[in-house]
């Protein structure tokens, strides 16, 4: 797996993945086992080859769609009718009136009507089908669109827990362990946000600490803050200490700007959009709905009001800054109607990422969806089924940026420290799933029917020895061993093992390397910032 | 990425070259150690013979190097470094050098370490597990007669006869093949040879207390602890003695 974004990144196939016939064929009969270095050098192999990780996946699983033409086309028409005849508010926030009064549109009040067919011409002129966020180290640069897909972890939870200390609020050292550990886990390509909220800190000064912890101990890509202007503000200012100089031509930052759904975008939210916009960083406009309270019931209600809002988002972004990177962002579940709680890994929001999928794929840009969502408290049952229910419609719909995709709890009340290691674990077997189907000479295997009698096992075959030992997704997580082993291993089942595997990564954690210059001036940039405003709630 | 796998590790240790018998005695058992590692069965024959030109005794020759080698296979198989295709090629390395000395074993008079006659029960035609436990006690040096599938007591009997060997291991996969089990054991009981033979069984649907209800010596869980269960079964016995 390349690490770099290839030719075929930029292109927006999903073919096969069909090798020509090559060199690559097992010559069966001249292979002859080599001098391996014995138990040194394979002890050494092995621990090489467990580090290998890929800065972000590159799909050639098509994307499954559970629409036909007809369908997408009906829901596209509803969306254009919602905006035209209903609007979007766009509230308290008067510069986005007059961009919008420019561009031609209705305005009645602070709702905004569009014209028909606006809002998608705005983007398709404009915005970028895929960009590139980079990273402190390159290697880790993601591309995000066409058929890539980056996984990042939970986004904005007030509390955390693990089994030995339970649910309690999460404190900024739970925001750096989180970072660590994803920093940690070759499954997630990018360090995220607000992984947890800081509450041990002041409101006020919880971005700079949050930014700073992911320069600090990341060179993952990150997520800058979004509660207020200035906030976003500073986020681009020590981002632009971080990576030294301009960030006009590079993408360092793709923060998450959420709709105040049904059909309304707020101040706050459209004030760090505005900030992110001009300086060209990449924002992720996306409606987030709870069928049934911020939609009507139905996924066709539901797929057409959200493509409403990230239509109207998504343009506003293209009018401050043409060109400028932005992802169609939907973050889709239903709610109990019998208890009016959020429900998570249900069929229907599963539908809705697929259908979502399909209606960005025809607009033409990014999309952020899914994750591994659950309702449970703790890493059970409910979290491993529900979680499973939402990542496998994330990765068959095709979903570029993945937010959320390991840690949730609790409908994003709670981080856990175990669900992050299980989630990671499901993110390395999709890395495999969405590859695709190895049609190669090598992947067809020919040889190795020609070479095995019928009824014979295949593990002394030739082709065995060559390819076993990267052949399967091998699990940190599941036991496969026999009853007797695992009883004799404790007993231990999937959290116990994730709690064990979790504490060993933030052991031996170790930083990247940061120019003492460069954090030398973050912490004088962090202390000013804080010096200069008193702590507040708000 | 399957495909270059082991390309990096035979480029990176490109070293056939290597001339064994140049070697002086503790660098040719460090490289036969790190041959039958590697399951170089050609190596190990190669190696076998110069030790034994060299006036070692065959006893020495199989206890400082290929068992003291297999040992270390067993602790890397269980701690996960080497996977299962590696462990049945170092066995089969194991079985090269064993070719050559058990003839020289058996005219010193030295004690063998074990003979096996294994099978998979009548009615069941699943030999995979079965071929994985005769291959790791090959490699832990027991000689094994595989009776191969569907194995009535009439062949086991038989087999004990012609072979005398030290442990009889049953094996089967299917809920409906493994009460046959007991019909082996209790035949053994009614002609009174039982206590001759140390029985092994196993398979997929066993447990601990399967094995024990109907009298045999041990279930083994897995094909690595079946070549170590042997070896301290006939170890205990041979002390009791």
């Amino acid at each position: 797996m390349t690490t770099e974004p290839s030719a075929e990144t930029e292109s927006s196939g999903y073919e096969p993945r069909v090798s020509p016939p090559n060199s690559e064929s097992v010559e069966l009969k001249q292979l002859r086992r080599r001098r391996g270095g014995g138990r040194k050098g394979r002890q050494e192999a092995r621990a090489t080859s467990s580090a290998k990780s890929v800065a972000f996946l590159e799909r050639t699983l098509p994307p499954v769609d559970m629409l036909d033409e007809a369908g997408y086309a009906q829901i596209e028409a509803n969306a254009e009718t919602i905006l035209e005849e209903v609007g979007v508010a766009f509230q308290d926030f008067p510069s986005a009136l007059e961009l919008w009064k420019d561009a031609g549109a209705d305005i009645r009040g602070d709702v905004v009507h569009f014209p028909k067919g606006m809002c998608r011409k705005i983007i398709q002129d404009n915005a970028p089908r895929s960009y590139v966020q980079h990273a402190r180290n390159s290697e880790r640069n993601v591309t995000i669109g066409n058929n890539t897909t980056v996984f990042a972890p939970n986004y904005g939870s007030p509390f955390a827990m693990d089994l030995d200390n339970g649910r309690r609020y999460a404190t900024l050292e739970d925001f750096r362990n989180i970072v660590k550990l994803t920093y940690s886990l070759p499954q997630l390509h990018h360090s995220g946000g607000t992984v947890c909220e800081p509450v041990d800190i002041p409101v006020n000064k919880r971005h700079l600490d949050m930014v700073y912890s992911h320069i600090k101990y990341s060179d993952k890509g990150y997520m800058g803050s979004v509660t207020a202007p200035e906030r976003a503000a500073d986020s681009v200012e020590m981002s632009r200490i971080a990576f030294g100089g301009d960030l006009q031509d590079r993408t360092v930052m793709t923060s998450l700007i959420n709709a105040s759904s049904p059909l309304r975008w707020d101040a706050t939210m459209l004030g760090a959009a505005t900030v992110y916009a001009e300086a060209n960083q990449a924002s992720i406009m996306s409606p987030f709905i709870l069928a049934g309270a911020m939609s009507p019931v139905t996924v066709a209600a539901l797929a057409a009001q959200a493509l409403a809002e990230a239509l109207s988002g998504m343009a506003y972004y293209q009018l401050v800054r043409p060109g400028a990177p932005v992802i169609f962002g939907t973050f889709a579940s239903s709610m109990s109607m019998a208890t009016g709680a959020p429900t998570f890994g249900t069929p229907e929001a599963g539908q809705a990422i697929h259908v979502m999928a399909g209606l960005a794929r025809r607009l033409g840009v990014p999309f952020r969806s899914g994750g591994q969502f659950t309702a449970s408290k703790v890493p059970d049952a409910q979290a491993a089924y529900e979680s499973a229910s939402t990542l496998l419609p994330t990765v068959n719909a095709g979903v570029n940026f993945v937010l959320h995709a390991a840690g949730w709890l609790e409908g994003g009340l709670s981080i856990g420290y175990e669900k992050l290691i299980m989630d990671a674990d499901q993110l390395g077997m999709m890395e495999v799933y969405a590859r695709g189907i190895d049609m190669s000479e090598n992947g067809q295997a020919m040889d190795a029917f020609r070479t095995n009698p019928a009824g014979e096992h295949f593990l002394g075959n030739a082709h065995t020895l060559k390819n076993f030992e990267s052949a399967f997704y091998r699990s940190e997580i599941a036991d496969n061993n026999s009853f007797e082993q695992w009883e004799e291993d404790g007993r231990l089942d999937a959290a116990q093992r994730a709690n064990v595997r979790w504490k060993k990564l933030l052991a031996d954690y170790e930083p990247p390397p940061l120019d003492s210059a460069i954090d030398e001036e973050l912490l004088d940039f962090v202390g000013r910032r804080k010096s200069e405003m008193p702590d507040a709630a708000y | 990425m399957p495909d270059d796998v082991n390309t990096e590790t035979e480029e990176d240790f490109d070293d056939e070259e290597i001339d064994l018998s140049a070697l002086n005695d503790d660098d040719l058992r460090a490289q036969m150690m790190d041959d039958l590692y590697d399951g170089l069965a050609d190596e190990i024959a190669e190696g076998t013979n110069l030790f034994l030109s060299r006036g070692w005794g065959p006893d020495k020759v199989l206890g400082e190097v290929l068992v003291e080698g297999m040992r270390i296979v067993g602790i890397d198989f269980r701690d996960g470094i080497l996977f299962v295709p590696e462990v049945l090629l170092s066995a089969n390395s194991m079985k090269a050098g064993m070719a050559i000395l058990r003839p020289l074993l058996a005219e010193t008079g030295a004690e063998p370490i074990g003979t096996v006659v294994i099978g998979t029960v009548k009615g069941d035609i699943h030999d995979i597990g079965k071929n994985l436990v005769a291959m790791m006690m090959e490699g832990a040096g027991f000689e094994v007669f595989d009776l191969g599938i569907n194995t009535d007591v009439d062949e086991y009997l038989e087999a004990l006869e012609k072979h005398k060997p030290d442990i009889l291991g049953l094996s089967a996969l299917l809920t409906t093949t493994m009460p046959y089990m007991k019909v082996v054991i209790d035949t053994l009981s009614e002609r009174g040879i039982r206590d001759d033979y140390i029985v092994l069984v196993g398979g997929a649907p066993l447990n601990e207390e399967f094995g024990e209800a109907i009298g045999a010596d041990a279930y083994c869980r897995d094909a690595a602890i079946a070549a170590s269960m042997a070896t301290e079964l006939i170890t205990e016995r041979r002390k009791a003695a």
